[in-house]
C-alpha cells in the first residue's frame, strides 16, 4: 500500500492542462456570452479607457506639457492600457477565483491552480485581441503623420516581457486568490491598490524620473519597468532598458515561486475553509 | 483472487467548531492588545473528530456502501477519497482513475448549453477533449437530452440537470467512483436506470464507493458495507447485516423522532400548532425504534386555536421514495373527534406494525370535516426506525407457516401440497387494522 502522495504541482497540472483550457475557455465564454458586442470589449474597454484619459489630459485639462511625453497622448496611454488592463483583470479574476468557485472547490478534486490560472488565461487572450488592435492605432498615427515608426527586430523582445509580466501576474495572484479565501477583506484592499497602482506605473500619466527619493521608490514596483519596456519596444523600437528589466523579471520570477509554493502548502486548506 | 483497490488505514479527521478563520481586523486588534500585554489568552479553539479511526479496504470491482445517521462522517469520508480534504492522521491509497460524484452537475455553468457544459464538466472530471468527443452521444442519449442540448443549462429542470450530471460522470470510466446520495434526485424510472449502470460498470471492474440512505438501493449493488456513527466505524462486512447496525446507530442519532417530535412545532398552521408524535409500547413506555412484531401506539398531540367539532386525523407512513406504506385516516373509520380549543392528544392503536425494517417517515393531516378545510400537513415528515429483526426483504411482513410433507408415487397435481406462499392467519385485530 502506498501512502496517498501529496500531489507536486507541476507534473499534475500538466495532466489537467485539458482543464484549464476548458475553465479559460468558460471563463471567457461566460463573460461575453448574452452581450451584444460580445469578444469586442476586449478592445473596447482599453480603447474607451484610452479616450476618457486622452479627453481628461488633453483637452479638459491640458497637461501634456507638464506630462512631458514624446508620442501622442493617445499612442502612450493606450500602450499603457492595454498591459495595464491585462495584469489589473488577471489579478481581479484571481482574487474571486477561489470564493466564486466554491463549488466545484468542495465538491471535486483538482490542482487548485487551475482556479487563478484561469482567470489570467482568460485575460490573456483579451490582451492578445488589443495588442492587435494596437498595430492598427500605430498605422494610423503613421498615416497621420502624427507618428512614425517602423516593423523592428526589437518587437521580438515583446513575448518575453509579456512572459515576465505573466509570472508576475501568477505569483500576485495566487498570494491574492490564497489570501481572500481566509481573509475577505483582501478583495477591498485590492480593489483601492490597484487604482493607485495604476498611477504608481506608468499607466495613463508617466512616473516621476528626476532622481528623487520618491521617484526611486516608484521604480520599485516592477509594474514600471514593464510598462517602460512595451513602450520602448513597441513605440519607439528600441531596446528596453536591461538593468530595470532583469530588475523587473527577477521581481517577477521571485514572486512567481513565493507564490506558487505558499498556495501549494496552503491548498489542502482551501475546502474546509472557503 | 480479489485485488484491493481502495485502502484506507486508520483515518483520523479533525475540524474546527465556530468560526473557521477570524477576519482581518480581529487578527490585527489582537496583535495590538497583545503588543501591549493587555491581551487575554485566545480561547482554544474547539475541535472535534468527524472520523475516528476508520480502516477498510474495497476490492478492485466491487461495490461498497458507506451509512449512517446524519452526521456520522459519510460525506467526508468521500471527501477525504476524492483528496478534497486531507486527512489528519493515517493513510489512504486510491489508485487511478477517481471520479467523485459528490454533487450533480457540481461545475456545471447556468449561462452555457448543455454541449458546453459536457465538456466543461467532462474536463473538470479529468477526460481530455477527444474522449469527451466519442463519448458525446452515449451521455446525452443516457441522459436523455438530446433535443435540449443547445439550450443554456439554467433553463433546464432539476431532473435533466441531474440526469446530464450523472451521465457525464458514469461515462469518465473512471477506475473508482464515489457517488454520494446523488439518486435521490430524478425520477423512479431515472434512479433504476443509474443503479443499472452502476452496475455495468462494477461488472467492467469499476469500484463503487456508495454513500446514501436509501437502504434498499444499498443493499440492492453494494456486497459489503460500512458503518459510521459519529465519525466511528460501527460495523464493517456484508450489507444485509450492516441495516441491523444502521438502525441501531439511528436509534441514537441527534435526528431520530424524539427531537423531531419537538420540533415538530415548527409544522404550525393557523389553527393547529403540532406538539408532537410519540410512540408508545404496550407498558405505555416512549419508544424509538418500533418492533414490527409488536403493539403499538401513536400519540399525536396538537393544540387547537379554535374548536373544531369534526376534526379528522390522517397519519401516514411513508417509505423514504415518498409513497405511502400504511394510512390511517380516521374520517375513513367514521371516526370525527370534537375538538376544542387547547391541548389535544388522538392516539392510534396498532396491533402491529407488519412491514420490512428500515427507515420510515410519518406525515401527519388534519381536516375539518365541516368546512373540508385541511388544518394540518406536516411538511416535515417524522422519520421512524422499523425493525422486523432480519425477517424481510420485500415490503411486508405477514406472518406465515410452513409446512412439508413427502409424497409417495409418481407426483399428480392433487398431490402436490408443498405450500408455495404464505398466508397471514386471519387473527381478527390484523384482519381489522389492514381494511380499516
Amino acid at each position: 500500500m502506498t501512502a496517498m502522495t501529496a500531489p507536486t504541482g507541476w507534473s499534475e497540472l500538466s495532466r489537467y492542462r485539458q482543464l484549464l483550457l476548458s475553465l479559460t475557455w468558460r471563463d471567457l465564454r461566460v463573460r461575453y456570452k448574452q452581450s451584444v458586442l460580445g469578444i469586442a470589449w476586449a478592445v473596447l474597454l482599453p480603447l474607451s479607457m484610452m479616450f476618457v484619459f486622452t479627453f481628461v489630459f488633453t483637452r479638459a485639462i491640458d497637461a501634456t506639457a507638464v506630462l512631458n511625453i514624446d508620442m501622442p497622448y493617445a499612442l502612450f496611454a493606450y500602450t499603457g492600457l492595454v498591459p495595464w488592463t491585462f495584469f489589473s483583470v488577471s489579478l481581479g479574476g484571481c482574487v474571486n477565483s477561489l470564493v466564486s468557485n466554491r463549488n466545484l472547490l468542495t465538491k471535486v478534486y483538482f490542482p487548485r491552480e487551475v482556479f487563478p490560472l484561469s482567470s489570467i488565461g482568460s485575460a490573456l487572450v483579451d490582451f492578445m485581441i488589443a495588442m492587435s488592435v494596437l498595430g492598427a492605432l500605430m498605422v494610423y498615427f503613421h498615416w497621420t503623420g502624427a507618428w512614425t515608426c517602423t516593423i523592428r527586430l526589437v518587437w521580438l523582445m515583446v513575448p518575453v516581457v509579456v512572459a515576465i509580466q505573466i509570472m508576475l501576474t501568477i505569483g500576485v495572484g495566487m498570494l491574492l486568490a490564497m489570501g481572500n479565501l481566509f481573509y475577505r477583506d483582501v478583495r477591498q484592499i485590492f480593489g483601492v491598490s490597484i487604482q493607485l497602482m495604476m498611477f504608481l506605473s506608468g499607466v495613463v500619466v508617466p512616473v516621476p524620473n528626476d532622481g528623487s527619493m520618491l521617484a526611486w521608490v516608484i521604480s520599485l514596483n516592477p509594474m514600471v519597468a514593464i510598462m517602460a519596456a512595451y513602450r520602448d519596444c513597441l513605440v519607439f523600437g528600441r531596446s528596453p532598458d536591461p538593468i530595470s528589466l532583469a530588475y523587473a523579471a527577477t521581481f517577477a520570477v521571485v514572486a512567481l515561486i513565493v507564490g506558487w509554493v505558499c498556495f501549494r502548502r496552503a491548498s489542502f486548506r482551501f475546502a474546509e475553509h472557503v | 483472487m480479489s485485488v484491493a483497490s481502495v485502502e484506507v488505514n486508520g483515518v483520523w479527521k479533525q475540524f474546527c467548531l465556530g468560526k473557521a478563520h477570524e477576519s482581518l481586523g480581529d487578527w490585527v486588534s489582537g496583535r495590538i492588545a497583545r503588543l501591549f500585554g493587555s491581551a487575554r489568552p485566545a480561547a482554544p479553539r474547539e475541535r472535534f473528530w468527524a472520523l475516528r479511526d476508520i480502516t477498510f479496504s474495497v476490492d478492485r470491482g466491487e461495490a461498497f456502501g458507506i451509512i449512517g445517521p446524519n452526521g456520522a462522517g459519510k460525506s467526508t469520508m468521500l471527501k477525504l477519497l476524492a483528496g478534497i480534504f486531507r486527512a489528519d492522521e493515517g493513510r489512504m491509497a486510491v489508485p487511478g482513475r477517481l471520479a467523485a460524484l459528490i454533487e450533480v452537475g457540481a461545475g456545471f455553468h447556468g449561462d452555457l448549453t448543455g454541449r458546453e457544459n459536457v465538456f466543461l464538466n467532462g474536463a473538470i472530471l479529468g477526460m481530455n477533449r477527444a474522449e469527451i468527443k466519442s463519448k458525446l452521444d452515449a451521455i446525452v442519449a443516457f441522459a436523455g437530452i438530446e433535443r435540449f442540448l443547445d439550450m443554456p443549462v439554467k433553463r433546464y429542470s432539476s431532473g435533466m440537470y441531474a440526469r446530464l450530471g450523472f451521465s457525464i460522470a458514469a461515462h469518465v470510466d473512471p477506475n473508482v467512483l464515489l457517488v454520494d446520495e446523488v439518486l435521490s434526485v430524478g425520477d423512479a424510472v431515472f434512479r433504476l436506470r443509474c443503479m443499472e449502470k452502476m452496475r455495468e460498470l462494477i461488472c467492467a471492474g469499476t469500484t463503487i464507493i456508495f454513500v446514501t440512505h436509501n437502504l434498499e438501493q444499498m443493499q440492492m449493488i453494494c456486497e459489503n458495507a460500512l458503518v459510521l456513527d459519529a465519525g466511528a466505524v460501527v460495523y464493517r462486512g456484508a450489507s444485509r447485516d450492516a441495516i441491523g447496525h444502521y438502525l441501531e446507530a439511528m436509534t441514537h442519532a441527534p435526528t431520530t423522532l424524539q427531537t423531531d417530535v419537538v420540533s415538530g412545532a415548527g409544522a404550525d398552521g393557523e389553527v393547529v400548532a403540532l406538539k408532537g408524535l410519540g410512540f408508545l409500547d404496550e407498558q405505555g413506555r416512549s419508544v424509538v425504534t418500533l418492533a414490527s412484531a409488536d403493539a403499538v401506539r401513536a400519540q399525536i398531540s396538537f393544540e387547537l386555536r379554535r374548536p373544531i367539532s369534526q376534526l379528522v386525523v390522517e397519519l401516514n407512513m411513508r417509505a423514504s421514495t415518498h409513497e405511502n406504506v400504511l394510512s390511517f385516516n380516521s374520517g375513513r373509520d367514521a371516526r370525527h373527534f370534537e375538538g376544542r380549543c387547547g391541548l389535544q392528544t388522538v392516539t392510534l392503536e396498532l396491533p402491529s406494525l407488519p412491514v420490512a425494517g428500515g427507515q420510515y417517515f410519518w406525515n401527519v393531516r388534519m381536516w375539518d370535516a365541516e368546512s373540508g378545510e385541511t388544518i394540518l400537513d406536516t411538511p416535515l415528515s417524522f422519520p421512524v426506525v422499523v425493525d422486523d429483526a432480519g425477517r424481510a426483504t420485500g415490503r411486508f411482513v405477514l406472518e406465515h407457516t410452513w409446512s412439508h410433507s413427502e409424497l409417495h408415487g409418481p407426483p399428480s397435481a392433487k398431490d402436490r401440497d408443498v405450500v408455495m406462499g404464505s398466508r397471514a392467519p386471519a387473527e381478527g385485530s390484523r384482519e381489522n387494522m389492514l381494511l380499516r
